[in-house]
Parts: structure tokens; C-alpha cells; sequence
């Protein structure tokens, strides 16, 4: 009995010497490589681990008259680059988040974060290579952190600016990119690239990991440190990024089409939307005294000035005395009012009063 | 001798685990390991267990997903305790040491994450009501805790909190209600069969990520087994075969609920027993699904193994005395 009890004793003492042992993993800290520009007990293991969400790097793509796995009312991101436009659709980007893409010679990473509704094209650079992009697993007030895999530093995406590894400070260069509906985009650019589900990842395209998030103003998954109530949290609303500051612009502003000239942080800025798309430009003197006006029929212009002169969502004159002329895309994004809020704290509201 | 022997035996087995580099580990099972069996008063049950529940199955739905990149493991120590109060009440305790590991193996790369420390203990109390249904029968309730043992709050190698799925703990209190009963047959006293559910209602950890809150889905388990007894080798061996349903509901986390979570299974659990000397037994158990369906696309159980002995100290018989 004794040698029993003595023996069960000697069991419960290794169970117990087990719960002290290292809890933190293999790796141990590198001290190099652990500066954050960001506080990172903001910064939030998201669950499924670095590259548990897997970046598209191989993208296959359709034409839009055999897109039929998308509706009319599906979001897609729109990017043009000399000539050629693909558009990513939401769908699909709701479960890889990054792509990795070549369109027309140039290295691309199509980022999209389904919790902050934010997407932005740049460079598929760092420390001036050629790399690709993917999900790091981590978060900073609910957006995604990107990792090149060439230094695997961590880029947070919403302040566009890789916070840790060897790369910390570096910001990435920017493509101009748009977020509009499926139905305005193929009637933009009807000779578009779709990113198809063809995507080497069996997944359920169509069906939203995220259910009625992108709707539901009183959910988070992972909240922000800073919320405003000014406007609905999920409200969709197109922002201008200039430092630390922001402006932004709601759907409401251009009902049944509006070109809006707007002063934000002492610059000059021409903004043109409908209820479907809003995209902004940044006026240089030589625009600046031109008169603009909204002009969508359906087709590539998007508004026009007084000289005659039509102009695409990009701000690429299209025809007219200045065609091939281009505006200078804002640093913007379309963006949940919640994640700008969080990110550019108390961010200007437009108001046409 | 066998003692001594199954002692050095787990310790040797024991070091393997905590020093082993290869990966995996995931998902405490408190309410698998619940439910020592009701004993004369006085009797007291150790049972120590090694619990390794494995998860690389990606479902959407019933329907498994093509892709087996994310593995998610749990190694789990499971140290039970009861003791008969009466002939008919017993209390009984469970106490965990978990390992949770998360590896992800996609573009040649493996990314592993992995917290280990003491997990979250379950003290439950129970009440026999024998004969009630028939002869040779048991019925029994029990209530009980889940205590939040377990850190929460452990971070991964760059000092990043870990995701409250990679942690050894809920931080939060659950209820958990039990009720059991076992036949033995007339035909056969050796043979008998035996339902057994419980229910999980599941405590809100309100300091989830520092601003949020999070609770795990309510979950029900029911059992149906079927055991025997036979002599193999001048040994008692209890082979047993059970049937396990179990179902949850969404967690919840900033008072939504959380998409993905949830769902419903059924597992086929084989065991086999074998009583080394009358008050020590081996067991060892395999925990396979039959199906599943979860909510939304989940990682979903692929197989569990657990493997332990089973310690009975009996109180020593009256004597009486006929002074």
C-alpha cells in the first residue's frame, strides 16, 4: 500500500515538473529582428498562422463573359496598368487575401483584408528585389499583416509600412487600384481579366468565411484599440491618407454621379464616384484650372472637363486635347469607417455644407 | 513488480514527449476523461492518462476540403482523481497539462506555434442510484466545474499573444452537467452496456485579447458503449466499444457569434483494457470520426489516442472485533 501510494506520488510530482517547462515555442526571441514600429501587444495572433491563409502566387484568370461564378453585385478590386485590366473579385480574395501577379511586365501584390474591407496594390519589392508577398497570421487593429518572403519582414497594410524585421520603416510603392461592383467594372473595362477560383486551393468560393461581418455594425472579430461612433462601423467610405491624417467621403456624397473639389491638409484634390465607385486624384497646376464634370455612360470615361476632354476612373485623359494625359492618383483607400478610424484617428468627414 | 515496472515506463515515455521536436498536439478533452467508475466508500482512484488528439482535417460542412497544410495537435497529460464519499456519492477531479501546437506547411515552408504549461481542471460530483432502473443497473447524476487553471496568456516567440486556441487555458468558469446508466445483463453479468451524457455550459472569458470577450459554444457529448470481460493469458482484459455524439454551438466572441465554429460529430471509440493486478488497470483508446459537419469551413478532428493506468486504493476491509 505504502510502495502504491509512493509511486502514485512520484507520477503526480512529474506532472506537475511538466507545467513548467518553456511555454514559448522553439524559436527562442531574436532580438534583431523583435523592433516593432507598432505596440505589439496591439499586435493579435489572428488563428490560422503564418501562411494558414495562402497567398495566390500561380493566378489563373477568366474573361468577363465566362465569369459566371460572379454576380452582378460582387465587389472586385479593378487594376489597369498599360492598357491591360484585371479585377479581382472578392470572393475569392476573402480566402487567400494576397496575390501575387504579373501584368505586363510589372511584379504586383493585390492585397485585401476582409476584416478592415481595405484593399491596395504596390510593388512586389523589397529591399529593392523582386519578391511575393503573404499572410503573416497576425493583425494590428483588426487589418492584415503582410510578410515578403524575401527578408520575411511583416508590413502592416493600412499604414502601409513594413513595422518589423530588417525592412522596418520601408513603405511599399503603390499601383492604384479601385473597388467597384462587378456589373461597373465590366462595363468600365469590358475586355477585363478575372482571377478565377481556378486557384489550387479547394475552398468555397461564393460563401464568406466572415458571414454577416461585412454588414453587421456591432460585430468584431478582433476589435480595434480605437473605435468612432461618428459614422456605422462596416460603412464603406472612401479615404484619403495624407501622414497620419485622413479624409473621407461616403456614397451618399455622390448620388446619381458628383465630381467633388476638395482642400485636405492644404492640398488640392478633384474626387468622382456614383453610388458604385469613388476614386480621387491629387490636382497638380496644370489641372487645377480645368472645370470637371461627371460623365458615366457605361462605357470607359468617366468624367470630363471643359476642354472636351474625357477621363477614366484612373484619371488617364482618354480622349480629347490631352489624352494620355494622367492625373495623380490619392494615396486612398475604400475602407470600413471603423479601420480608418482606428488607423488615422479622427479622420475629417466630408460634408458638401 | 508490474507497477514498478509501468512507472519507469511512463516516465520514459513521459521525457519523449516533453523533448520530442516532432510536431503535434490539439483540443483539451475534459469531458472525454471524466467518469471514474462509483466505488465502495472509501476508495480512491488515480488514473493518469497521455492524450494526443490530432486535427488535419479541412472541412466545409460534411464535406472534406482538399488540403491537409494546417495541422493543429494537442498532447495532453490527464491526471483524474475520485474518491467514494459514500457508496453512492463520489467527487472527482481532473487536472491537465497540455502541449497545443499549430503548424502550417504550404509553399515548402513549416511554420510552427506552440504553448505548453498546466491547462484548465474539472471537479465534478456525482450520485449513484443503483437498481433504479432495473436489477443489476446504475443511475447516475453528476454536476460539475470546468476551473480556469490554465494560462491564457502565454506568447508565442516574438512575444505576440497566441490565439486563445493555442493557449493551455479558457479563462473561464463552465457548468457541466452529467447523467449516466449501465446495465449488466443477466445472461451475461460480464457483458453490459451503458449511455452516458454531458453537457457543457461555457463561462465567457471577459478579458479576451485585453478588450473583448470570448466564449467557447455550449457543447452536449452522448455516449453509447457496449463492454465485456474475458480471461486472456490468466489476465482480465475489458475490451469495449462506444459510439460518441457530440455537438456545439458557435462560439461567440464581442457578442457576435463566430462563424466557423461549431458543428456536429460522431466518433467510434475502441477500447482496450487490461487489469495488471486487481487495483491496476491499462487502458488504451482510439477516437475516430465517422462524421462530421461542421459550421462553415473548420479544421475538424482527424484521430485521437489516449493511453493511461488506472490506480484503485480500497480502504482495508473491517475487522471484527469479538471482544
Amino acid at each position: 500500500m505504502k510502495k502504491n501510494v509512493f509511486y502514485l506520488f512520484a507520477c503526480s510530482l512529474l506532472l506537475i515538473s511538466c507545467s513548467s517547462s518553456d511555454v514559448n515555442g522553439d524559436t527562442p526571441p531574436d532580438g534583431t529582428n523583435n523592433q516593432w514600429l507598432i505596440p505589439i501587444s496591439q499586435v493579435k495572433d489572428g488563428g490560422p498562422g503564418k501562411d494558414g491563409i495562402p497567398s495566390i502566387d500561380s493566378p489563373n484568370f477568366t474573361t468577363a463573359t465566362n465569369a459566371s461564378f460572379l454576380n452582378d453585385n460582387d465587389l472586385v478590386v479593378g487594376v489597369v496598368k498599360d492598357n491591360e485590366a484585371k479585377a479581382y473579385p472578392h470572393i475569392v480574395l476573402d480566402w487567400h487575401e494576397v496575390v501575387n501577379d504579373e501584368i505586363n511586365g510589372t511584379f504586383i501584390t493585390l492585397n485585401y483584408c476582409p476584416l478592415t474591407g481595405t484593399a491596395f496594390g504596390w510593388e512586389s519589392m523589397s529591399d529593392g528585389t523582386r519578391t511575393t508577398f503573404g499572410v503573416s497570421g497576425l493583425l494590428y487593429n483588426a487589418n492584415l499583416i503582410l510578410y515578403d518572403r524575401n527578408t520575411d519582414s511583416n508590413w502592416s497594410q493600412l499604414r502601409l509600412e513594413c513595422v518589423n524585421g530588417s525592412l522596418i520603416n520601408n513603405k511599399p510603392t503603390l499601383i492604384n487600384v479601385v473597388e467597384t461592383n462587378w456589373k461597373t467594372w465590366k462595363m468600365l473595362y469590358p475586355n477585363t481579366q478575372v482571377l478565377n477560383t481556378q486557384t489550387g486551393f479547394s475552398r468555397t468560393y461564393g460563401t464568406s468565411p466572415y458571414g454577416d461581418y461585412s454588414i453587421n455594425n456591432n460585430r468584431f472579430i478582433f476589435r480595434p484599440e480605437i473605435t468612432n461612433a461618428a459614422l456605422p462601423n462596416k460603412e464603406r467610405v472612401y479615404a484619403i491618407i495624407d501622414g497620419d491624417n485622413s479624409k473621407v467621403y461616403q456614397f451618399s456624397d455622390f448620388e446619381n454621379g458628383q465630381i467633388i473639389r476638395d482642400t485636405f491638409n492644404g492640398k488640392n484634390y478633384l474626387i468622382a464616384g456614383n453610388e458604385d465607385l469613388i476614386y480621387g486624384f491629387r490636382l497638380s497646376s496644370d489641372h487645377e484650372d480645368l472645370t470637371f464634370e461627371y460623365d458615366f455612360n457605361g462605357t470607359e470615361a468617366f468624367f470630363k472637363d471643359n476642354e472636351g476632354n474625357k477621363w477614366n476612373i484612373f484619371g488617364k485623359a482618354i480622349e480629347g486635347p490631352r489624352t494620355g494625359e494622367t492625373l495623380t492618383g490619392a494615396k486612398s483607400v475604400m475602407s470600413y469607417w471603423f479601420a480608418i478610424a482606428a488607423f488615422y484617428p479622427n479622420p475629417e468627414i466630408y460634408s458638401a455644407l | 513488480m508490474y507497477l514498478k515496472r509501468l512507472i519507469v515506463t511512463l516516465l520514459i515515455s513521459n521525457v519523449y514527449i516533453t523533448n520530442a521536436q516532432t510536431c503535434c498536439s490539439g483540443g483539451v478533452p475534459l469531458s472525454n476523461n471524466l467518469g471514474l467508475s462509483q466505488e465502495d466508500k472509501g476508495t480512491i482512484q488515480l488514473g493518469l492518462n497521455y492524450d494526443y488528439n490530432n486535427l488535419n482535417t479541412l472541412n466545409s460542412g460534411s464535406e472534406t476540403l482538399n488540403d491537409n497544410s494546417r495541422l493543429r495537435i494537442t498532447h495532453a497529460i490527464l491526471l483524474n482523481a475520485s474518491y467514494a464519499i459514500t457508496n453512492n456519492f463520489s467527487v472527482e477531479g481532473l487536472f491537465t497539462w497540455v502541449n497545443q501546437r499549430r503548424k502550417i506547411s504550404q509553399f515548402g515552408n513549416e511554420n510552427l506555434d506552440q504553448s505548453s504549461g498546466i491547462g484548465d481542471g474539472v471537479l465534478l460530483l456525482k450520485y449513484s442510484f443503483p437498481d433504479v432502473i432495473s436489477t443489476n443497473s446504475d443511475l447516475t447524476l453528476g454536476l460539475g466545474t470546468k476551473i480556469p487553471l490554465g494560462s491564457s496568456t502565454e506568447l508565442d516567440s516574438r512575444g505576440i499573444l497566441l490565439i486563445n486556441d493555442l493557449q493551455p487555458g479558457s479563462n473561464a468558469w463552465d457548468f457541466i452537467y452529467w447523467l449516466s446508466a449501465s446495465k449488466r445483463f443477466n445472461f451475461r453479468p460480464s457483458l453490459s452496456t451503458s449511455i452516458r451524457f454531458t453537457y457543457r455550459n461555457t463561462g465567457t472569458d471577459n478579458d479576451y485579447l485585453g478588450n473583448s470577450t470570448y466564449k467557447y459554444g455550449n457543447e452536449f457529448q452522448g455516449f453509447l458503449s457496449f463492454s465485456d470481460q474475458f480471461t486472456f493469458l490468466k489476465t482480465l482484459t475489458n475490451p469495449s466499444i462506444s459510439f460518441k455524439y457530440r455537438n456545439t454551438l458557435k462560439d461567440q466572441t464581442g457578442g457576435g457569434k463566430l462563424d466557423n465554429t461549431g458543428g456536429n460529430w460522431v466518433f467510434i471509440i475502441p477500447n482496450f483494457s487490461i487489469n495488471i493486478t486487481p487495483n491496476i488497470a491499462f487502458s488504451t483508446k482510439a477516437e475516430l470520426p465517422i462524421y462530421s459537419n461542421v459550421d462553415g469551413t473548420q479544421l475538424t478532428p482527424t484521430y485521437r489516442i489516449t493511453s493511461g493506468i488506472l490506480f484503485k486504493i480500497k480502504p482495508k476491509p473491517d475487522v471484527l472485533n469479538l471482544n
